[in-house]
């Protein structure tokens, strides 16, 4: 009855987007100002320092109040409903992916909080970059709110948050290592082969968080700027909706496997 | 010089000629850039795709892992894509 119902229900909403759509096509006008900039306040003495992304802020404080919410409704009981079944599969095929990569049975549970907080942040914010919202972009004077032209802000196409969790990771690995192999022996990996090798190993050290983060932000920042530009072209009429599929969720969500899934092998590939 | 007053010099001494000159290497370079980095990733695709789909048809019944790793593994192999996307999308946008 409840399907029936729903179905009835997105047949009828897409038929009404079409009709906009069509009656869109004659009135939108293409306005490509603004596209690619960042709404940025600063204060103080400005500079890198003084310097805010209030869209990445807001919308960092909205995806964790998102993620708390949806925490508290899944009741964990003895006999397992619908949803907490699909949460506990999920989770345990991460947890037999750390079980493979970490060696160090006493490591593997803070390296699947870790992989696994990133995760679900990064998702939301991935999957909330696949549906349309409010959109800012900064003009020459004040700032232009509209609503339903574009997709959500996604905090993940913003670098500075991919580039501080991919650092964060790096520290994470670092720390992991001194702590199960101790300072000498950790000291000592980096001589690995032999000492000439060092300069190759700091700088493939430091490689890792920029490939790391860049892949993220690129898949992200690159992609909603190409729907918004395709989208553009036709006028909103019926493609967006594929591609923000395509990009927002799918795309989205398979990134956010590959960093969680590599924070997973850089913390156990530095342990013992 | 820097980069914005070389060009502020060669729009207004090369007039229209300059305007000319700096909008054909701006769109030329990020086209060069996209299409020559596009090449790498997809023959890496490529070999990926061609790798799974053997390993498909000589085990069936493992072809469930093997889609999801194999769209892992091209996940992370379109990453030197993703650095070209990224330099044209800062030519054509951020360039001064």
């Amino acid at each position: 009855m409840t399907k029936d119902r729903v179905s009835k229900f997105i047949i009828f909403f897409f038929i009404l987007y079409i009709g906009l759509g069509i009656i869109n096509l004659f009135i939108f006008e293409m306005n490509m100002e603004g596209i690619g900039e960042r709404w940025i306040v600063s204060f103080g003495k400005g500079g890198f320092f003084g310097q805010l992304n209030p869209m990445t802020l807001i919308m960092s404080f909205a995806i964790m109040i998102i993620l708390i919410l949806i925490a508290r409704k899944i009741k964990f009981e003895r006999i397992p409903g619908r949803v907490q079944a699909a949460v506990e599969t999920f989770f345990d095929s991460f947890w037999q992916i750390t079980e493979e990569v970490v060696p160090n049975p006493e490591f593997r549970r803070p390296t699947f909080v870790v992989a696994m907080s990133l995760f679900l942040y990064i998702v939301v914010s991935n999957v909330l970059g696949g549906i349309p919202g409010i959109n800012v972009t900064p003009l020459a004077n004040g700032i232009n709110i509209q609503l339903f032209t574009d997709v959500w802000y996604s905090p993940t196409s913003d670098l500075n948050v991919n580039l501080t969790y991919a650092i964060m990771v790096l520290i994470i690995s670092h720390v992991f290592a001194i702590k199960s192999k101790g300072f000498a022996s950790w000291f000592k990996s980096f001589f690995e082969p032999n000492p000439i090798m060092f300069p190759l190993n700091i700088i493939s050290e430091i490689a890792k968080p920029i490939s790391h983060s860049f892949r993220l932000f690129g898949n992200i920042m690159g992609g909603g700027m190409l729907v918004l530009i395709l989208s553009s072209i036709v006028k909103y009429f019926v493609l967006p909706v594929f591609l923000w599929a395509i990009f927002g969720w799918f795309f989205g969500f398979i990134q956010a496997f590959v960093f969680s899934l590599l924070t997973i092998v850089y913390i156990g590939s530095l342990l013992e | 010089m820097d980069l914005k007053t070389m060009l502020e010099t060669l729009v207004t001494n090369g007039g229209y000629l300059g305007w000319g000159l700096y909008y054909l290497a701006k769109f030329l370079a990020a086209g060069l850039c996209m299409g020559i980095g596009a090449l790498g990733p997809a023959f890496g695709e490529g070999k990926i795709g061609a790798a799974a789909m053997e390993a498909m048809a000589r085990q069936p019944e493992l072809s469930g892992t093997i889609r999801t790793n194999m769209i892992l593994a091209d996940a992370i192999d379109e990453t030197t894509g993703i650095y070209c996307l990224l330099i044209s999308i800062i030519l054509l946008l951020v360039l001064p």
